[in-house]
């Protein structure tokens, strides 16, 4: 067994070196797709946390005050229920906003930890049935006279308006992602070729002497998903050194801004980061074995 | 050892290699298959470690119906039979050793076995003090030696030479064919294509003789004619 290891080793260095550039070109442009994929997640995940509350058609929230009585409260529902312009209105309970609250700031433990659920007012979470800032805006005025209402937020045209930008944008990132990967199974499949037909006279020997096709394939499938690994790797990298730099633009931000909701959770960069991994491994595996199975044949 | 039943192989369609061949080799027997230049014997060589398939007739090989084996399996039936060819198929990046170590290292055979094994074959076929030197620095008999030492450090039950001494003088050739004799001595089923008539009128052995993919005779202990 020690000595197959030796072998595969020492066969997938002999192969990768053969052909620097090849594998460089290889290597750059599974870097490039991972890359390009991972700031998309990035940007989808930065602007769900920054627009988290208006999902789903919300257009404007009614916060209650914390100490309204249940009958106010009923009385705004019933207000909300009855009125044909919206469509619906989702009721948030204390321990609701709380829950939220807690994901939303997640990242800044020290402002979570002086909040309570009794200081979070309750909400309802209002959908209209068109989205038309005329009559949202009749709605948020004749709301906010209400008794037992704090204050009524709409979603902002800005808001409206970077959903729409960065749902354009990371699909088309995503878009280019998939041309890139596309070219980078081409490119795999390529140095495998390449590799394969610089090594024919040892296969034809192996295929005489009974080497089993998956004992001839083994140090050209490595090379692939070597291929891979490396490429995802430097591509996480890099997906880190984005979150960085946005990390500090946000922080340099303005509190106020939209941009300051703008938070990529670490975890969500350490989860993207092992999907990237896995997708670039699982990308370059199925590659490998393609154009093993198709270039080397009993 | 090797059957051939009623066996046709036909290339591309229309190039009929082999027509209906009857062959029955025993085990121990050393069998030169003759005629011209396009009779079939390569193709007949071919069929027997399942290189090709027929496209009518059944192969048995030790025993087994090679024409139903699986291609996963093709690989374990091949550890069973050597092959030497006319152009002797050397790694030029590799040594004496290295090229005879590779065919066991590439079937996963242990390292004391291939360290064990490799000097011993290469001492058998007279090139013990030439382990260290590459392809191009031996002699064309040398060489072949150095592939049939290939062909048999894995102690097949076949050796399948085709026209191993092709290129070779015929002194150097009938060093090539003692080397064959004393692995044929040994139990191995030799079977040699040939159009050297001088080989296979001194070797007097059994001959079968193809004209354009049809055996026209096998006789025992035969001439080349
Ligand atoms: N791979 C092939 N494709 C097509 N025709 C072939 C192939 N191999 C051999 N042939 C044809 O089959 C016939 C027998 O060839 P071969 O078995 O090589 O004869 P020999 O070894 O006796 O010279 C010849 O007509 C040859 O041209
Ligand atoms: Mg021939």
């Amino acid at each position: 067994m020690a000595l197959k290891v030796d072998y595969f080793v020492k066969e997938t260095g002999r192969n990768l070196f053969r052909n620097p550039w090849l594998t460089i070109a290889t290597v750059v442009t599974v870097f490039v797709a991972i890359l390009l994929v991972g700031v998309s997640l990035l940007v989808r995940s930065g602007v769900q946390n920054a627009t988290a509350r208006w999902q789903g058609g919300i257009e404007f929230i009614v916060f209650m005050n914390p100490e309204a009585t249940p009958d106010q409260i009923d009385s705004v529902a019933r207000d909300l229920s009855e009125n044909p312009q919206v469509e619906t209105a989702e009721f948030k309970d204390k321990d609701q906003s709380y829950a939220e609250f807690l994901e939303l700031f997640a990242d800044t433990p020290e402002f979570t930890a002086n909040i309570t659920p009794d200081v979070l007012p309750t909400s309802f979470n209002v959908k209209p049935s068109r989205v038309d800032p005329e009559l949202i805006e009749g709605l948020v005025l004749q709301f906010a006279e209400k008794p037992g209402v704090r204050e009524v937020v709409a979603a902002s045209q800005a808001i409206r308006e970077i959903k729409s930008l960065s749902d354009g944008l990371s699909t088309g990132i995503l878009a280019a992602a998939l041309l890139l990967t596309l070219a980078a199974v081409v490119l795999i499949g390529n140095t495998i070729q390449t590799a394969i037909f610089a090594r024919r006279r040892e296969i034809e020997v192996m295929k005489l002497v009974g080497a089993t096709n998956w004992f001839i394939r083994v140090p050209f499938m490595l090379e692939g998903i070597l291929q891979g690994v490396v490429g995802a790797i430097a591509g996480i990298g890099g997906v880190y050194v984005v979150n960085g730099i946005v990390e500090r633009r946000v922080q340099q931000a303005d509190a106020l801004s939209l941009l300051s909701s703008f938070v990529i959770k670490s975890e969500d960069v350490f989860t993207i980061s092992i999907f990237l991994l896995g997708g670039g491994v699982l990308m370059a595996a199925i590659a490998s074995a393609i154009a093993v199975t198709f270039y080397v044949k009993v | 050892m090797i059957k051939l039943d009623k066996v046709t192989k036909v290339y591309k369609g229309e190039v009929v290699a082999l027509r209906d061949a009857e062959v029955d080799i025993q085990k121990g027997e050393f069998v030169f298959l003759v005629g011209a230049s396009g009779s079939g014997k390569s193709t007949m060589l071919r069929l027997m470690n399942k290189e090709e398939s027929p496209e009518k007739g059944r192969i048995w090989v030790a025993g087994k119906d090679i024409a139903e084996l699986s291609s996963w399996k093709v690989p374990y039936l091949r550890r069973n039979i050597g092959t030497v060819f006319q152009d002797f198929k050397l790694l030029p990046n590799k040594t004496v050793q290295e090229n005879v170590a590779f065919a066991l290292e590439v079937i996963g055979r242990p390292r004391h076995v291939i360290k064990s094994q490799v000097p011993a074959i290469l001492e058998l076929v007279g090139l013990a003090k030439k382990l260290e030197r590459y392809p191009h620095e031996l002699s064309g008999g040398e060489q072949q030696r150095v592939s049939i030492a290939r062909a048999f450090v894995n102690r097949p039950l076949i050796l399948l030479a085709d026209e191993p001494t092709g290129n070779l003088d015929p002194d150097t050739s009938l060093g090539i064919m003692k080397l064959l004799d004393r692995i044929n001595r040994t139990g191995t089923t030799v079977v040699m294509a040939s159009h050297d008539r001088g080989i296979v009128d001194t070797m007097r052995r059994r001959v079968i003789e193809l004209d354009r993919g049809v055996i026209v005779r096998d006789q025992a202990r035969g001439v080349y004619e």
